[in-house]
């Protein structure tokens, strides 16, 4: 009825030609979305921390010198072009023109600043692979990394800059509820666990954003998320609720959009002589046994029972959008389920009759995570492996598995590389311990091997990005033919919007209305 | 009166020491805050520069005596994980939550003490058996359920109210008060609804319980026989004579409702300071949760000193010593 009306009003004031005008300009300026996430931020000042709703306002608020496009591509944000000169030393070249919010124009000062702040803020890893930062004028900077690093403008898209006059005048409490940044949208309004206003700054470098008005609603309880949409009381909602699929999906006027995330859920396996949780002999030091455990998980089967269809079994450690994929290369192909040659293989190394150990899972971290564990324990009884369950909350977990592992044998975690590129993950997960400063720190399941641990050197000591492609490449061959790690599925991300909203979901998550449109 | 008073207070202080101890205590088992700050594959400096930044660097003692020097100086401590002052965090959603719990709790009174009083009166009547029921119903249903049916029914399938979140509000001496406007009401009414249904069936059951009680007494049948009319035997002969035990329950539920809505709050994103508790418990974020349940011990103190100053207006005979 409302449409009818409406397009009945249009017809009629179709004759009244500078009418129509006036009333479709007016309407244009108009635009405004309403956005139901899963939890209000906790943060506005890119500094103080970090969770996925705040991550979701900084880049609204602020800028990057380097953007992450909706498909991962790296390009021009803050700074128009970069270049190397020589092995550890980057130039950057920054926009001209650029204004923070407040007025204040954006100037290779601030960039310093952001970069140091950083390191002395809660977050220094932000700045890790940065070893000086320098204004050469006031529109270039350079910045030197500790060793040759291909991938620094990667880095650099996680990295938003603040304004150095405002936010020292502000402090770092203040800043968390006055940000002030070069990005699309001024905040308007925050009103903690109701809403979140931002108007559009429409001298952005960009251009002036088409949506005028973004508001975001905090609506933690997934029923009450699809309510609000389907009532139409916002346009968008983040994590549709699995099972709301199909509801959503059989209303006429809405739309259900999905896309694989980044999030890799993996099983680290202990390859110490001796594990916490099994007694004697650790039997997955044999890479026929860890062969066996991947044979027996059947991961299409969890993704149809657990995930409801909704996740996508993962082939290598990253997508094949990232730095270090090898195409072509499939683990599901390379290790078929298959109960049989699993049982053989646990045979062969002596463990016929099988053995216990514990695994070490969240409950409130991943899509389904406690179901998953359920089904990998019935799985692995298959093969004679019997499986206690250790299941506890993410504010104990990160704690009880953190390396040196003391008290785990096998994990259920996940892992993600927004910034593109696998160097960071194979540095963290399969370097071998306590060898070099910073590489190993994740392993929790202490593996060891010397060669991938040379070819992450070399790819960490290169500055191509060819070149490092290559060698990391050669490192996911290494582990695929290893496995210290079984990599289990991608979850799903899944939005819902009423239609006339166009919406292309980020592999990073990161809703931006900049990039949205309305009808 | 005064040395009532004083000794509340002494009470009232040994009370708030004891809960920050314990929470203390407790908060050194559930998980090491600063996994939840830094990502997962910070390095060991790393984790060592956000320990000292948020002051967990120090021995679980120390951090104790710092605490409760700066809680003299009025200072309660930041949040681990919003950086902010734990007492704001807390009391810029207080208002919300008092807001839904006074509109629940005066739906419970407004319903459940006339039924209470008439099947007390009428307990073999046909009626009052039905109000049984229901009440029984009210007591059972599980608060989560009732919020998800109310919101299918009512926003998804009717329209008449909205699902969630709390509408427009009107400033009123520097607080957002969202009874001041018409869609605040309109935002209020299911989550106030759902809140008070079980507050209402076991007032409803102690006003009935009370009222058979007194219903047998002689003062009753002396009042009857003196000439009063039905309704004044009842409301002022009667009800008032079983209040006090109806009174103690209203007072702990809603010190209760006011520190626990969580639920209702998440249910209808209802901006309060439950969902806070709840989220801090999950974030190992200590400050805010030994302030929230002092505040919290503090609510019951004072409800508990209210309900004591009550029970000597309805009933003479006691006093305050």
């Amino acid at each position: 009825m409302k449409y009818l009306s409406n397009s009945a009003f249009r017809a009629g004031a179709l004759g009244l030609a500078i009418m129509a005008t006036a009333a479709s300009s007016a309407f244009a300026q108009d635009k405004s979305v309403m956005i139901g996430l899963t939890s209000d931020p906790s943060h506005l000042y890119p500094l103080a921390g970090e969770e996925l709703s705040s991550n979701i306002m900084f880049y609204h608020l602020y800028d990057p010198l380097v953007k992450r496009t909706a498909q991962l591509d790296f390009v021009p944000g803050l700074a128009v072009s970069w270049e190397t000169v020589g092995d550890t030393t980057w130039r950057f070249k920054l926009r001209e023109g650029v204004t923070f919010h407040n007025g204040n124009s954006f100037t290779a000062s601030d960039v310093v600043y952001t970069i140091n702040k950083a390191k002395d803020s809660i977050r220094p890893n932000l700045v890790a692979n940065i070893a000086t930062v320098t204004a050469i004028d006031d529109h270039t900077v350079e910045i030197t990394t500790p060793k040759p690093y291909a991938v620094l403008p990667n880095d650099l898209a996680e990295l938003l800059i603040l304004d150095e006059e405002y936010t020292t005048e502000t402090g770092d409490v203040q800043m968390d509820l006055k940000p002030m940044g070069t990005g699309p949208y001024m905040l308007e309004e925050w009103i903690k666990e109701e809403r979140l206003v931002l108007k559009a700054f429409d001298a952005y470098w960009a251009g002036a954003p088409k949506i005028k008005k973004v508001t975001f609603r905090p609506i933690t309880n997934p029923a009450t998320r699809t309510a609000a949409l389907l009532t139409g009381e916002v346009d968008v909602i983040q994590d549709l609720a699995v099972r709301d699929v199909q509801r959503v999906k059989s209303e006429g006027g809405f739309q259900v959009i999905t896309r694989p995330s980044l999030l890799n859920v993996v099983l680290a396996m202990d390859t110490r002589a001796v594990s916490p949780t099994i007694e004697g002999d650790n039997p997955m030091t044999d890479q026929r046994v860890r062969e066996a455990i991947a044979r027996a998980i059947d991961t299409d089967a969890i993704n149809k029972v657990v995930m409801n269809g909704l996740a996508t079994p993962s082939d290598q450690f990253v997508p094949a959008s990232h730095i270090g994929y090898v195409d072509g290369m499939n683990f599901r192909e390379m290790y078929p389920v298959d109960i049989e040659k699993a049982k053989a293989l646990m045979a062969d190394a002596g463990h016929a009759d099988g053995f216990t150990m514990t695994l070490d899972a969240t409950n409130n971290r991943y899509v389904n995570d406690a179901q998953i564990a359920q089904a990998l324990a019935s799985m692995l009884a298959k093969i004679n492996i019997d499986l206690k369950l250790n299941i506890m909350p993410k504010s104990n977990f990160w704690g009880y598995i953190r390396v040196p592992t003391a008290k785990s044998s096998f994990i259920m975690s996940g892992w993600d590389v927004p910034a593109g590129d696998a160097g960071s993950m194979y540095g963290s997960l399969f370097y071998t311990r306590d060898k070099k400063d910073g590489y190993g720190q994740v392993n929790r399941g202490s593996y060891s091997n010397p060669k991938v641990d040379a070819l992450v050197d070399k790819a960490d000591a290169t500055p191509s990005i060819e070149e490092r492609d290559q060698y990391l490449q050669e490192a996911t061959k290494l582990l695929l033919a290893d496995i210290p790690m079984i990599p289990v599925h991608y979850e799903q991300d899944i939005y819902a919007a009423r239609k006339g909203v166009m919406l292309e979901p980020r592999v990073d998550k990161f809703i931006w209305a900049f990039d949205m449109d309305v009808k | 009166m005064l040395g009532y008073l004083l000794k509340r207070l002494i009470q009232m202080t040994l009370v708030l020491w004891v809960v920050s101890v314990i929470v203390f205590m407790m908060m050194s088992f559930t998980g090491d805050p600063v996994f939840m700050v830094v990502p997962i594959d910070a390095t060991d400096a790393e984790i060592a520069q956000a320990r000292r930044l948020l002051g967990l660097d120090q021995s679980i003692l120390v951090q104790y005596w710092k605490f409760l020097t700066n809680l003299l100086q009025g200072d309660f401590g930041y949040s681990y994980v919003f950086r902010q002052p734990a007492m704001t965090l807390i009391l810029e959603r207080m208002p919300a939550t008092v807001e839904m719990v006074l509109v629940a709790m005066v739906l419970a009174i407004v319903v459940a003490i006339p039924l209470g009083v008439y099947s007390g009166a009428n307990h073999n009547g046909r009626m009052s058996r039905t109000i049984m029921a229901g009440s029984l119903l009210g007591i059972s249903l599980p608060g989560f359920w009732v919020g998800m049916v109310l919101i299918y029914v009512f926003a998804v399938s009717w329209g008449i109210f909205p699902s969630s979140g709390r509408g427009d509000t009107a400033e009123f001496l520097g607080l957002r008060i969202s009874l001041l406007t018409w869609d605040g009401w309109h935002h209020i009414i299911l989550p106030a609804v759902t809140l008070s249904l079980g507050t209402m069936a076991i007032l409803l059951r102690m006003t009935r319980a009370g009222m058979m009680e007194v219903g047998r007494q002689d003062f009753m049948k002396f009042a009857r026989a003196k000439g009063a009319t039905r309704r004044d035997v009842l409301y002022k002969h009667g009800l008032k004579n079983a209040l006090i035990p109806v009174v103690t329950i209203f007072g702990l539920q809603l010190g209760d409702l006011i520190a626990f809505a969580t639920i209702t709050e998440t249910i209808f994103s209802w901006p309060g300071m439950g969902k806070l508790l709840i989220d801090s418990i999950y974030r190992a974020d200590r400050p805010v949760i030994v302030v929230y349940l002092m505040l919290v011990a503090l609510i019951f103190v004072v409800i508990n000193f209210l309900v004591d100053i009550v029970y000597t207006l309805i009933d003479p005979r006691i006093t305050l010593k």
